[in-house]
């Protein structure tokens, strides 16, 4: 792309955000709600600045990215090993494979009561939460990747001499990974997405927590302030996983 | 796949029967400028001038990436020349339009349509009622020798398959031009010989224009009238070599006949030269 | 033995949730704690939930909402995918707003909501019908995306203008990328109403569960829970069902799979 067409592109993205950011504006300018409903743009961009510098926020946003970590590494263990193991054990894929049909379509968040019930208030209830909706993208796109890897590329590597065993490792797992990568990328997501909504649905710390105190005592400031904060945390996140993708892809053809 | 039988009335000069040839397709001084990732302009195709007579069948021939696809896309109104301005009986090509009919190398079937409804799709578009449409499409895939597969997919269909109902489909509106873009390119050998021979059958009963994109020179010699050699990019008219060979023309006859063979080594040597100079600073 | 063999793939599934209710009802036998019973106590559980007419008239409100989300997020955001997916300009429009959305959870949205438009039904199927919204746009950007430009070009020299492609061609073309988005849609549809209602508490499946919660019914909570499940599982086959036979004739694609089918 030339920087001609890349700078338009990045022009006419804007337009939109900036739209939406006026809009707010004029509303609140034009009084057509009430400030303590909808406080303007600048102040609650101010207000998050100000949070951001507060050593105590900081902590909740700490808590927030333990969870979501602890939560999403788990996923990505399970899910690439069982799905690596599925793609090349026929007898694991027969046991894993309806098990997943079954429980992928099941909207994990009603076992949340379950793991509350089971694992406490804290910390534990929630990463297994996160951890039990990253899993299935991750675990389905590393059996596909892994399963789709040319059988070619494993018949080159055996003729010059890698033992079966080891196949798994040398050709089939890097073969995958730009399918792994895009898995790992979706439960990424989820993952931002879950933790914060199992912090507001029970939590006693954590950004999903601060919203809905601040909803409680109706600051309406305070609760813009969380939601912005997990979609910055997002989009960080996603171009780090970006980052990482593009150099662990760096010899493979454009996908 | 059995074809109905050839007529044979069909005068065997190369000439057109409609009278004195008339330029159907005008192309004159043609030039395409790609913008490439990157920076970096592309000159695909440098000052082509060619005129097509009607009823001619003509092979654009030349290695990969000498523009040729890009010359008939531009025939064909897909895209817009950088430079010069390609003309049909006189008027600008502005779009692409029912008049030049494209025949792609990939197909592009619609995968939701059955054969029949992609080969009435045309004639329903032009407003043809759907059961003189129907008629009309049954008869054109009995041509192409699909009898039987009328409600089939395409995803049911082998590739020599679906380049048959491509054929029908975009005869069946009857274009002036026939736009073909390396149409046997992605099949095998002994499909592709057979196609070509089926081609010429169904093109021997109305003599439309014929624009053939190839790489076989074999191909380019066997089908036309006119073998339009190109060189790579930027894409030239090296040379325009006519082809003397009487019609109809039978695969067996030609390939032992040493005109054709004389044919084929000529212009397999131009293209030769055309690499070397490429080669040479 | 073959039959033996497709006898035992077309059970599978089955086999996997008896498996899975075995396991757990092994695993609470074996902790023996109050707050986790058996399979079994939960399965005897159901059919008071089912037959309880509040209950009932509440699942089917949730239902609702949930149709009503769905259907308004498809209506708009296949159309809005489909121009992104063929015109450059539109995508670069919509792109970073749509990035900076896409983390949000849209049931985080429900408190503010609320606070605007109080605790009806507006305010839950709005939540639903954003939460749909962004995979349905996303799928069908994709599609339309890889719609192949030469099937265009044919239909461009058929005398289809450039509306009439969109709709004829594009869209047939895109139907089964866009399915696969609808899917993902129906699935956090079901997920974004339960989780509102776990945090609006008006009413609802997820009203249900977590007073039972509260109330210390732990029966009625896994209980609930496997209805929940059910209601994802069935909705999700049903809608493959219809998937299949709407899309029949497209070749068998591998996209970013939901499940193994």
């Amino acid at each position: 792309m030339n920087a001609r067409a890349l700078t338009s592109d990045v022009l006419l993205g804007i337009i939109p955000i900036a739209l939406l950011i006026g809009v707010w504006q004029a509303i609140d300018s034009l009084g057509y709600a009430p400030l303590s409903l909808l406080p303007p743009p600048g102040l609650v961009f101010t207000r998050l600045a100000q949070q951001l510098l507060t050593g105590e926020f900081e902590q909740e946003i700490g808590i927030t990215l333990l969870r979501l970590f602890a939560g999403f590494s788990i996923a990505v263990i399970l899910g690439v090993g069982i799905g690596l193991a599925a793609a090349a054990h026929p007898a694991v894929n027969a046991v894993v494979r309806p098990i997943v049909r079954v429980l992928a379509p099941l909207p994990k968040v009603a076992l949340y009561p379950a793991l509350l019930l089971l694992l406490g208030f804290g910390h534990a209830s929630k990463i297994t939460l996160v951890a039990a909706d990253a899993l299935f993208p991750i675990l389905l796109s590393t059996y596909y990747g892994a399963s789709m890897v040319e059988q070619k590329l494993i018949w080159s590597a055996m003729a010059a001499g890698t033992p079966r065993r080891q196949v798994l490792f040398k050709v089939v797992l890097p073969a995958a990974v730009p399918s792994i990568l895009t898995g790992c990328r979706i439960g990424l997501v989820i993952s931002c997405i879950v933790v914060f909504l199992a912090e507001m649905i029970t939590s006693s710390d954590g950004l999903g927590h601060l919203l809905v105190t601040a909803a409680r005592t109706f600051q309406a400031v305070d609760m813009f302030v969380p939601l912005i904060t997990i979609s910055l945390l997002g989009l960080i996140l996603n171009g780090m996983l970006q980052a990482v993708r593009s150099y662990l892809l760096r010899g493979f053809p454009e996908v | 796949m059995k074809l109905l039988p050839l007529r044979l009335d069909i005068p065997t000069e190369s000439a057109s029967r409609r009278g004195p040839a008339m330029a159907m397709i005008e192309i004159d001084r043609v030039s395409q400028i790609f913008q490439t990732s990157g920076r970096q302009q592309h000159l695909a195709l440098s000052e082509i001038s060619l005129t097509v007579a009607d009823g001619a069948f003509v092979s654009i021939l030349g290695p990969s990436g000498c523009g040729k696809s890009t010359l008939l896309y531009i025939v064909g109104g897909f895209v817009s020349p950088t430079q010069g301005v390609a003309t049909m009986k006189g008027k600008p090509i502005t779009g692409p339009g029912p008049d030049r009919g494209p025949v792609f190398q990939e197909f592009a079937l619609f995968p939701w349509k059955s054969v029949l409804g992609n080969v009435m799709y045309g004639p329903r578009q032009q407003g043809v009622k759907p059961a003189e449409a129907e008629a009309q499409s049954r008869a054109l895939i009995e041509m192409v020798g699909l009898k039987g597969f009328e409600d089939f997919y395409p995803k049911e269909l082998s590739g020599g398959m679906k380049q048959r109902v491509a054929l029908a489909r975009t005869l069946a509106y009857h274009p002036a031009v026939l736009l073909m873009d390396e149409p046997f390119g992605a099949l095998d050998a002994h499909t592709r010989t057979r196609l070509q021979n089926d081609l010429l059958n169904i093109w021997e009963r109305d003599r439309k224009t014929v624009l053939f994109v190839t790489h076989s020179v074999e191909e380019a010699v066997f089908l036309s009238d006119k073998v339009v050699v190109m060189t790579r990019s930027p894409g030239r008219i090296k040379e325009v070599v006519d082809i003397d060979l009487p019609r109809p023309r039978r695969r067996a006859e030609l390939l032992l006949d040493s005109r054709y063979q004389k044919y084929v080594v000529d212009i397999e040597g131009i293209i030769d030269d055309t690499s070397e100079d490429e080669l040479r600073p | 033995m073959i039959v033996v063999r497709t006898v035992l793939a077309r059970l599978a599934p089955l086999l996997a949730c008896l498996g899975l209710l075995g396991i757990w009802q092994i695993g609470a036998l074996i902790l023996n704690t109050e707050s986790f019973p058996t399979a079994l106590e939960a399965l005897r559980a159901i059919p008071s939930i089912l037959g309880d007419k509040e209950a009932l008239i509440n699942i089917a409100a949730s239902l609702r909402r949930m149709a009503v989300g769905f259907a308004l997020a498809l209506a708009v955001s296949i159309p809005l995918g489909l121009m992104m997916g063929r015109s450059r300009a539109v995508a670069s429009f919509f792109n970073p707003l749509l990035m900076i959305i896409y983390p949000v959870p849209k049931a985080a949205l429900m408190p503010i909501i609320m606070l605007w438009l109080g605790v009806g039904d507006i305010a839950k199927t709005l939540v639903i019908f954003l939460g749909v919204s962004l995979p349905v746009i996303y799928h069908s950007f994709q599609g339309a995306k890889a719609v192949e430009e030469k099937m265009l070009w044919s239909g461009a020299a058929m005398g289809l203008s450039a509306p009439q492609r969109m709709i004829r061609i594009v869209l047939p073309a895109a139907l089964p990328e866009i399915l696969t988005g609808c899917r993902t849609g129906l699935v956090l549809a079901l997920i974004t109403m339960i989780t509102s209602e776990m945090i609006a508490r008006q009413s609802g499946a997820g009203n249900i569960l977590f007073n039972a919660l509260d109330m210390g019914q732990y029966d009625t909570v896994f209980a609930m829970i496997i209805i929940v499940g059910a209601m994802g599982i069935g909705l999700d086959a049903a809608f493959e069902n219809l998937r299949g036979r709407l899309v029949k004739w497209s070749e068998p694609r591998f996209d970013l799979p939901l499940s193994f089918s």
